[in-house]
């Protein structure tokens, strides 16, 4: 049986696109075939697990029984109760099977039995019907669409991370032929940008340039591993990490697109970022945002109503810490991912000193194009720097040199 | 609405058709500069050694293909490349080979250039240190790995012996991992013809992956051509054999001051100055080359020489002798090992074997570690010299397929 | 106090800008409102006019500028 991994070459795009015409024809005069699109999506879920994968294609099936029983009950427990332990539960409970994938590979030296491709993106979209539910934003979850939402071919592995409300709201039926014509041009326009970003500027810097960096910063590794192929290491994995996750993002909004759903972009010019924050507006947007939402503004909210500290700077600092921290940890259980957390907390924390510093001499400070440009260059080198912390390289130049 | 339809889907329209056309149709691609073939014959990149254009080109003209592995970068002045450049002799070397290339990938690179090498000369180095157990290193593998010359090869196997092994251990590197070739490899490994579906698609892929090759791989002036144009420099308009001799010997002392190991100061810096050599006693006391599927893959190399007809100077370069004894390499296994597989070679009627295993401890003979250099060069190049200069003389090669089996791996051969 | 200058007022806390007469300026382009701010206005809104606005509910394209605000507020009293 073949297996076809997510936009991994030139060919799945066109099984994937001739399997889609149907779907697309129908959208076009109005009608969403709902059953041609779960037949396709099903079968391309199944080509992902096929040969050696088959473990993970259960492990897949296990963990879409356990959100949908946790969902779905905690959807009929919350029409007459909203009891907190049951609601702190029910999110643990949804959690733990990413958690236990992944502390598996720190603890036991392997990867978890629990693991496959994409587990991180469906908890975040399970959690966040959970917290909807709790806030009542949220009346109701019906399991169809749920399915649909957890399972949306385009999005599965590896987001963007969509919201359950303007998802069942896109899918409920089909857009007007306009539009629809409208989505399909910006998807050809994605599709494309896509295929520059990822086969040709991502294989450029990270499979032609990168293994030469790396070896040139081995080979030359002076005192604590510094070198200039180090420095050009940071650079142009920068570069990779980019091209090939913006990439991969393109291709996942304009399949959904294709599929009539507007699912939300990942990545806007990220490294036209003026300072850490706006950074963050740019970067991997939909995770952050999630971030933003689901993290810190519930730990503020809940740090200010309960008046555990009195003082706002200090509320954000604290806040922006557990965020980032926790981002750090959902990358994974190594020293590298939770010091890129909390480089970026320390990170944001002077940032925001520097913006109220700002603020209060806003007439002695000069602000032109220049500080402008500096203000970039710097955020640039700062982001950089915590990419070269974020891929782990530092792991093997410090810990395990290569024998050679 | 038609319109606006037609201008999005339009462009890609065009854009498939182009690129489906650029691949698949039958490209007229024109010759390689004399610069650019020179560069490919010295350069032992992988887009070199898994492509076919610049070897098939080169080996019409009269390059001989110089086949071996990390020894044929040492490029010093009696560097076999060097030699020919700087005398004008009637070859040139087409190094085919590079750190990591061990029999099974010089089976498959063998397969761009076969038709072009029936009938004539080559030269082959073969390395003691290819015959772990392991055999082939499969990272070493994916990184000269070629699709179009794995392609080129499955179209043409046959239900024997060799072809059915082959096809089982390609099997079992991860780069043979694509869907396509994979079933075609289970197929020949199960000794059934390909479908006529599955040769007219893999004829199809091999015309894409051929222009791919054509189109892409480019041939620069590479480190390598500098190298080895500052190495000619060294060398005399003319001189002796003794006086080669004498300068091999100077250049030798003059490059190897920094340790008593007779290694090359600059790879004695970057590999093991810094207490990193002391790390390194007795480090190959388990060291063991008798046994592995190597001597099977290499029976593969030996089927194809035979099958086209190629007459074929072997090397056997010996160990720097001072570093098999620092380290605690065997040599009474090391000297079986070698003994294997002359023995492989001398049953099947190859009769051109220049050993010199056992010249680790003349000096200047190695360039480091386990590397031919100065002295050896030109040792070999007494030998490969005149067999290059004459008239080609017949072969006569017996093949025996029992050196695909499993107890050759496992014999010990000698005392 | 009605809604309108509650919301005047607790924007005015946040920004130290007055924001009465420009009412359809974007807060969130503009960079006026943070995160922080806006979970300090829920909770103002909360404390000032009984009105509670659960995180899940804020959508940023709702409540970007004054008169959003003051919109949303009145629809969730």
């Amino acid at each position: 049986m073949p297996n076809l991994q997510p936009y991994a070459d030139p060919q799945y795009f066109l099984i994937l696109l001739v399997a889609l015409v149907p779907l697309m024809v129908g959208l076009y005069h109005g009608h969403r075939l709902r059953l041609w699109e779960t037949v396709v999506s099903l079968a391309f879920i199944v080509l992902m697990f096929t040969g050696h994968k088959w473990g993970e294609g259960l492990a897949l099936l296990a963990y879409v029984a356990w959100q949908f029983l946790l969902v779905l009950g905690y959807a009929r427990y919350r029409r007459a109760h909203n009891g907190t332990a049951t609601f702190v539960a029910a999110v643990c409970a949804s959690i733990a099977p990413l958690a236990v994938v992944k502390v598996t590979p720190a603890v036991a030296g392997h990867p978890s039995l629990l693991g496959f491709l994409g587990i991180s993106y469906l908890t975040f979209k399970s959690v966040q019907v959970l917290m909807e539910l709790r806030d009542g934003a949220l009346k109701q979850v019906s399991a169809v669409d749920f399915g649909r939402f957890l399972l949306f071919l385009p999005t599965l592995s590896s987001g963007p991370i969509d919201r359950y409300r303007r998802f069942v709201a896109d899918i409920a039926g089909a857009p007007a032929q306009a539009d629809y014509v409208a989505m399909l041009g910006r998807a050809v326009h994605y599709l494309f940008l896509g295929f520059l970003y990822k086969f040709i500027l991502g294989y450029a810097f990270g499979t032609l340039m990168l293994p030469k960096v790396a070896q040139a910063a081995l080979v030359h590794a002076g005192p604590l591993g510094l070198s200039w192929g180090l420095v050009g290491y940071m650079y142009v994995y920068s570069m990779y990490l980019f091209f090939d996750f913006a990439g991969y993002s393109l291709f996942a909004v304009a399949i959904s697109l294709v599929m009539g759903v507007d699912t939300p972009m990942n990545f806007k010019r990220p490294f036209a970022a003026g300072n850490i924050k706006e950074f963050w507006n740019r970067w991997h947007m939909t995770l952050s945002f999630w971030f933003r939402d689901f993290v810190f503004m519930r730990t503020t909210f809940f740090i200010m109503k309960h008046k555990l500290i009195r003082n706002r700077v200090r509320v954000s600092q604290v806040a922006y810490l557990i965020n980032f921290l926790v981002m750090g940890f959902w990358h994974g259980v190594t020293w590298y991912y939770i010091v890129y957390g909390l480089f970026h907390a320390v990170a944001i924390i002077i940032n925001d000193y520097w913006l109220r510093f700002k603020k209060k001499h806003r007439q002695q400070l000069p602000h032109n194009r220049w500080t402008q440009a500096l203000a970039i260059f710097i955020t640039f080198n700062v982001v950089c720097f915590s990419f070269l912390i974020f891929s782990g390289f530092l792991d093997k130049l410090w810990f395990c040199p290569p024998h050679r | 609405m038609k319109q606006r339809l037609w201008q999005i889907f339009g462009p890609v329209l065009c854009a498939v058709l182009l690129v489906a056309g650029l691949l698949l149709a039958p490209l007229p691609l024109g010759r390689l500069s004399h610069g650019a073939l020179r560069s490919a014959a010295v350069s032992m990149s992988p887009n070199v050694l898994a492509g076919e254009r610049a070897k098939q080109q080169a080996l019409a003209l009269d390059y001989v293909p110089f086949f071996g592995s990390s020894e044929l970068s040492r490029l010093d002045p009696f560097h076999p490349s060097a030699l020919a450049a700087k005398y004008h002799r009637n070859y040139r070397p087409f190094l085919v080979g590079a750190a990591g290339t061990q029999s099974l990938t010089h089976f498959l690179s063998d397969q761009s250039m076969l038709t072009q090498l029936a009938h004539k000369k080559a030269v082959f180095i073969v390395s003691m240190q290819w015959f772990t157990k392991r055999g082939q290193n499969p990272q070493a593998f994916t990184f000269f790995y070629s699709p179009l010359q794995t392609i080129t090869w499955l179209l043409q196997a046959r239900n024997t012996v060799a072809d059915r092994y082959a096809a089982r251990r390609l099997l079992t590197m991860p780069a043979c991992r694509d869907q396509q070739i994979k079933s075609a490899l289970l197929t020949v490994a199960g000794g059934q013809p390909l479908s006529h579906l599955s040769r007219q698609l893999l004829t199809a892929r091999l015309q894409m992956l051929r222009n791919e090759d054509g189109l892409f791989s480019r041939f620069a002036v590479t480190p390598n051509e500098r190298r080895l144009a500052r190495a000619e420099k060294l060398l005399p308009a003319t001189a002796t054999p003794a006086q080669l001799e004498a300068l091999a010997t100077a250049v030798g002392r003059a490059n190897t001051r920094t340790n008593t190991l007779g290694i090359d100061d600059q790879f004695y810096r970057a590999r093991l100055a810094g207490g990193r050599l002391a790390k390194l006693k007795g480090s190959q006391r388990h060291y063991d080359y008798r046994f592995g599927p190597e001597y099977s893959d290499f029976q593969l190399l030996l089927t194809q020489f035979a099958r086209h007809d190629i007459d074929v100077q072997f090397v056997i370069p010996p160990i720097n002798a001072k570093w098999a004894a620092y380290t605690g390499l065997s040599m009474p296994k090391y000297r079986q090992a070698v003994t294997k597989l002359r023995t492989q070679l001398r049953t099947q009627g190859f009769t051109r074997v220049l050993d010199l295993s056992e010249d680790g401890d003349q000096p200047y003979f190695m360039q480091d570690t386990i590397h031919i250099g100065w002295r050896g060069w030109l040792r070999m190049d007494r030998t490969v010299a005149p067999f290059l200069a004459g008239p080609r003389q017949p072969v006569h090669y017996r093949l025996d397929d029992r050196y695909f089996t499993k107890s050759w791996r496992q014999a010990t051969v000698g005392g | 106090m009605d809604i309108q200058s509650t919301v005047n007022n607790i924007l005015l806390d946040l920004t130290g800008e007055d924001f009465s007469t420009r009412g359809d300026e974007n807060l969130f382009d503009t960079g006026l409102l943070d995160s922080m701010d806006t979970v300090q206005l829920l909770l103002e809104l909360q404390d000032q006019l009984g009105i509670s606005v659960p995180v899940s509910e804020f959508d940023r394209s709702e409540w970007e500028t004054a008169n959003k605000i003051v919109a949303k507020a009145a629809s969730l009293a």
